[in-house]
């Protein structure tokens, strides 16, 4: 390395110090520009909409947390909420898990054809929402779709997959399909990242792979792990997109409330209620928030307890 | 110090996986996931090479009785005066520009987060989690109403601007970043006397790198299949990324109501088809990051 | 941050209209009153004859597709107005940024496609402008009738109908020769048919009915008789969901299809019921003249095999029809030239070489008398649905709607509740009735919020 541009600082400890707080302020100041200007202003909008009331006879009137009364109370609103709180309960579990074991099947060496699992099985994601909805629609299609034409093959009735029973399995299978490629490169990174010597070490031990994996890549993945978790449950929470794209195949199943964000979505786009919406919206991501923060908690004080 | 930069992954790791024993068991398996990923994408193929007349008419998860494929493509990029490849062009600058800056601002950010102790680098943090939590869908309104005052609706930069900001991107990055670039480092290089940001560009960002580019490539498919907001902040088809424009042709293909209802199934599928390809190529660019980005993070004394 | 401009002010301004406001655009929101002003009425058209000749640009959303020619057509004709056609999204998601632009003040069109059953809901937020200001009452008589009467809204005029959809009988003739099935005329035939079909193969159905098509069972509603939405004045407004005598006709019938499972509660244009409609799974597609494009369109390959059919009624005596679908031409308070927007939306829809070409050339069904009388539209033999002039059937399905019907002014957020209500009960096998009242429960909800007085009366 060629000389510094800038000389050391030696004199004492409170200049560098001072340094270092301007420096990491200074890295952090165009992300918050950048957030402050795309994320915090129209959600203090929103925010300060959810104060008001507009109607189509009588038009704006300041209606103070009267909109947060009427979302706590919101049957409509509850039921999406409990029913986002199952799906959460149920799918990202199952997702993360299988998002992990391929992480851990790529990165471990043993595989044939690694990177051709590692495209095929992110490419999902890269598929947009239109098409998806056309894909899933002959995927789940009872009579001439691939449910039916099986079921056919078989000479069995399968269930109808976007019956109300089935509904939340399907949307979860749509989810799984579309985010364990994604969920399993953020573990993948995670692994790259882990100091090759420790391996190294582990196997001079006598370590085999399932112990390596065990006590070695686990321990690692701790933080992506977190990050995937928290990022799933905020997904969950908002769970918009496929009940939206299924909607179409299912309208009696997916009703307009299904989930909160749709709730939020439909109150604002065909009821034109964009200040209750607005309301929705913001208890929604508070109990998001709190949700979310009470996971992080909770695996930071196991974290301790280890 | 040396060691810590050259222990890291890269050269080491393949040398070492090829002397690993490949397992069947485990490839079965990932085979297994493999078709569940590829199932779907495969439908898309089969039926992005029909001609218009089979699309209804065959078995869905085979090819029809013409290969269609080329005439559709070349149908869909004439189709409306070829307002596909804009589209097309369209998505590409608003991936480039966004994509990149948002990767660039997380990992600078992340960079800040964890390894600098600024005072309210905790509330930010905070903050930034809070915000993300609330659903998208319901800011739309309120988004559209203020860049409508600052007079960018219907313009590229609706689009550009907010996805600049990645909240996941920042999250990412922090996390990887306390692990990946470690504090003996940049203490050995203070000493040294190089300046903050010095060190970041010349030696915590090549540390950074795989973080780097799993941010930009998140990013990239982020914005590639942003739909939600250019659908709101858009008015005019010239400005509109493929999502918005597929969308379009399917609401089209929908709507006996109005109109002469083209055929547009096929353009859609087919469509669709070529937007993901890019995707995949993007991919399979980035991912060599993965695995030499690291080989070049030896830091010199 | 300021509050939104509220409608109010918007109001406000229309209540300063004249002549000189209007032609230099002033944003006039059509007038408060029921009538135009009589005084204004002659001149304010002269203003818009006027525009035709001086330079000006508009911007028309829409999403009929192929439009463009037409347009091309009125700019040839007239070279100093500069049409931009913007495709600016589809129905709902259209009204959404059409009403996000109007709040937000500025970014709205000048000229603006709005389907009928939206199109009280604008006119009562004035976010239209009442075209009768603008002479646009002289028109009257070039639409028929059940064009007009739905642009015709409190006394005003707010907007210039373009397509229509009345609605008639698609079926596959082959599967009807073949299980000797005549096209039935009344809705107990219907029934009849709809029992021969399940016979023949239980997997086989008549007809479908989708659980999310809001306006599918309100045309059939229309249809049956029915007036179950009623507006009066700008805030009185009555649903009798529950107690209309039409939509008990409807109940009737439907209940027993729907009941002993004869029709299939599927929704339309998804894969699964395109296949169903060219394999022959369904034989009928009771709907809008606007279908046969889809049709030929979508499964070319069922070519040869429909014909089209008058509605099937409940007396036969009395014949009635309904429309489905169909778009008028609106005109926004924010543009800058109130008199040429009027003037393109006027010459697109009853120019009789526009509406030629928005029948040839964007494959929309007339709205105008000239037209659906003409010979040559209604006597033209059609190969796809084997050599029937399927316009005569459409044309007289057009003479026979029953005039009286009214949209709710939220019609858009009624119908988008109505798979959560009555859809549940298409598709789940419930009570119709319970699921209607249930429907009119959430109406009623939503308009007392909106500040409308809402009565259920009958």
């Amino acid at each position: 390395m060629t000389a510094p541009a800038v000389p050391a600082p030696r004199s004492g400890l409170a200049r560098p110090f001072l340094r270092l707080r301007v420096a990491g302020y200074a890295f952090f100041l165009p992300f918050l520009v950048a957030f402050l200007v795309t994320v915090v202003a129209p959600l203090a909008y929103a925010i300060y909409l959810s104060f008001f009331q507009d109607r189509m006879i009588g038009g704006t009137v300041f209606s103070g947390l009267a909109n947060y009364a009427r979302a706590i109370g919101d049957a409509l609103f509850g039921a999406g909420l409990l029913r986002v709180a199952l799906f959460l309960v149920v799918q990202v579990p199952i997702m993360l898990l299988i998002a992990l074991g391929c992480a851990l099947a790529i990165d471990s060496g043993r595989l044939r054809w690694p990177s051709l699992f590692r495209i095929t099985i992110f490419m999902p994601y890269a598929v947009p929402a239109v098409v998806a909805a056309l894909m899933w629609g002959y995927m789940y299609g009872d009579e001439f779709g691939l449910v039916g034409q099986i079921g056919d093959a078989l000479g069995v009735a399968l269930p109808d997959l976007l019956s109300r029973s089935w509904m939340l399995a399907s949307i979860g299978n749509m989810v799984t399909w579309e985010f364990v490629g994604y969920n399993m490169i953020i573990l993948y990174a995670a692994l790259r990242a882990v100091p090759e010597e420790l391996y190294e070490a582990a196997e001079m031990d006598g370590a085999g792979a399932i112990r390596i994996a065990w006590s070695i890549k686990l321990p690692a993945l701790r933080p992506a792990l977190l990050v995937a978790t928290v990022f799933s449950i905020i997904g969950s929470f908002q769970l918009f997109n496929e009940p939206n794209i299924l909607q179409t195949l299912a309208p009696a199943v997916i009703t307009t409330s299904y989930t909160p964000n749709m709730y939020a979505y439909n109150l604002a786009f065909n009821g034109q209620q964009i200040n209750y919406s607005a309301a929705v919206a913001v208890v929604l991501g508070l109990v998001t928030v709190v949700v979310a923060y009470a996971v992080q908690l909770l695996t930071a004080r196991r974290e301790k307890t280890l | 110090m040396t060691a810590v930069a050259a222990g890291r992954p890269g050269a080491h790791r393949s040398a070492k996986a090829r002397r690993r024993r490949r397992s069947p068991a485990l490839t079965v398996i990932m085979l297994v996931m493999f078709v569940y990923a590829v199932l779907p994408l495969f439908w898309l193929l089969a039926n992005a090479s029909k001609s218009g007349g089979d699309l209804f008419s065959t078995f869905g998860l085979w090819f029809g009785g013409d290969f269609h494929l080329f005439a559709n493509i070349g149908d869909t990029l004439s189709y409306q005066d070829g307002i596909f490849l804009r589209w097309f062009g369209n998505t590409v600058l608003y991936s480039v520009v966004g994509a990149g800056g948002a990767a660039l601002l997380a990992t600078i950010g992340g960079y800040a987060l964890a390894k600098y102790d600024f005072p309210g680098r905790r509330l930010l943090f905070a903050m930034v989690l809070g915000a993300i939590s609330i659903p998208g869908t319901a800011l739309a309104v309120p988004t559209y109403l203020l860049f409508s005052r600052v007079g960018i609706v219907d313009t590229p930069w609706a689009v550009l601007i907010p996805s600049l900001c990645s909240p996941f991107g920042l999250y990412l990055m922090r996390v990887y970043a306390a692990d990946a670039v470690p504090d003996s480092i940049l203490e050995s290089a203070r000493i040294d006397g190089a300046g903050e940001f010095r060190i970041f560009r010349t030696i915590a960002l090549r540390l950074l790198a795989p973080g780097f580019v799993t941010v930009l490539l998140f990013a990239l498919v982020a914005t590639w299949n942003n739909y939600f907001l250019p659908l709101i902040v858009l008015n005019t088809p010239d400005w509109f990324p493929l999502t918005v424009g597929l969308n379009q042709w399917n609401a089209q293909a929908n709507s006996g109501t109005s109109g002469a209802g083209d055929a547009t199934y096929q353009l859609i599928l087919t469509g669709s088809l070529l937007s993901i390809v890019p995707l995949i190529i993007a991919f399979l660019v980035l991912q060599r990051f993965w695995q030499s980005g690291l080989a070049t993070g030896s830091v010199k004394q | 941050m300021r509050t939104l401009p509220s409608r109010v002010v918007i109001t406000g301004a229309a209540a300063a209209l004249s002549l000189s406001l209007a032609s230099c655009g002033g944003g006039s929101g059509g007038g408060a009153s029921d009538a135009a002003p009589a005084a204004a009425a002659p001149s304010a058209s002269a203003a818009v004859q006027d525009a035709l000749t001086k330079p000006a640009e508009l911007t028309f959303w829409t999403w009929v597709t192929g439009i463009e020619k037409t347009v091309a057509r009125f700019e040839a004709k007239y070279p100093n107005i500069k049409v931009n056609v913007v495709n600016a999204g589809q129905s709902a998601d259209q009204y959404t940024k059409l009403q996000t632009a109007i709040k937000a003040g500025s970014g709205a069109p000048d000229v603006a496609q709005v389907e009928y059953f939206a199109l009280p809901q604008f006119a009562l937020s004035k976010q239209v402008v009442n075209l009768a200001d603008y002479g646009a009452g002289a028109l009257k008589d070039k639409f028929a009738a059940s064009a007009w009467a739905q642009v015709a809204i409190n006394g005003g005029v707010y907007g210039i109908p373009q397509d229509t959809g009345p609605m008639a009988m698609f079926y596959r003739k082959d599967i009807f020769d073949k299980l000797k099935i005549e096209p039935p005329k009344t809705w107990a035939e219907f029934v009849e048919a709809a029992k021969k079909v399940k016979a023949d193969n239980p997997d086989n159905f008549l007809t479908t009915v989708d659980p999310g098509d809001a306006g599918g069972v309100d045309s059939m509603i229309w249809q049956a008789g029915g007036t179950p939405f009623k507006t009066s004045g700008e805030s009185n407004v009555s649903v009798s969901l529950a107690t209309d005598p039409g939509v008990k006709q409807w109940v009737s019938t439907w209940s027993t299809l729907l009941g002993e499972k004869l029709v299939d509660p599927q929704p339309g244009w998804t894969d699964e019921w395109w296949k169903g409609m060219g394999s022959g799974k369904y034989a009928v597609w009771l709907t809008g003249a606007w279908a046969p494009n889809g049709i030929v369109n979508s499964i070319p390959k069922t070519r040869g095999k429909w014909a089209v059919a008058p509605m099937p009624q409940y007396d036969a005596a009395q014949p009635m029809n309904a429309e489905n679908g169909g778009s008028s031409v609106a005109v926004i308070p924010q543009s800058k030239n109130i008199p040429a927007a009027v003037a393109f939306a006027e010459w697109l829809n009853s120019d009789p070489e526009a509406v030629k070409s928005l029948n040839e050339e964007a494959g929309l069904f007339p709205a105008t008398k000239a037209l659906l009388d003409d010979p040559a539209f209604r006597d033209a033999p059609l190969d796809f649905f084997g050599g029937q002039k399927i316009n005569q059937v459409l044309s007289d399905a057009s003479a026979a709607v029953r005039p009286g019907w009214q949209y709710l002014p939220f019609q858009v957020y009624a119908n988008s509740v109505f798979k959560d209500t009555v859809g549940q009960a298409i598709d789940g096998g419930g009570d119709l009735n319970a699921a209607l009242k249930a429907w009119q429960d959430r109406i009623t909800a939503f308009g007392t919020e909106q500040g409308f007085t809402l009565s259920s009366g009958g």
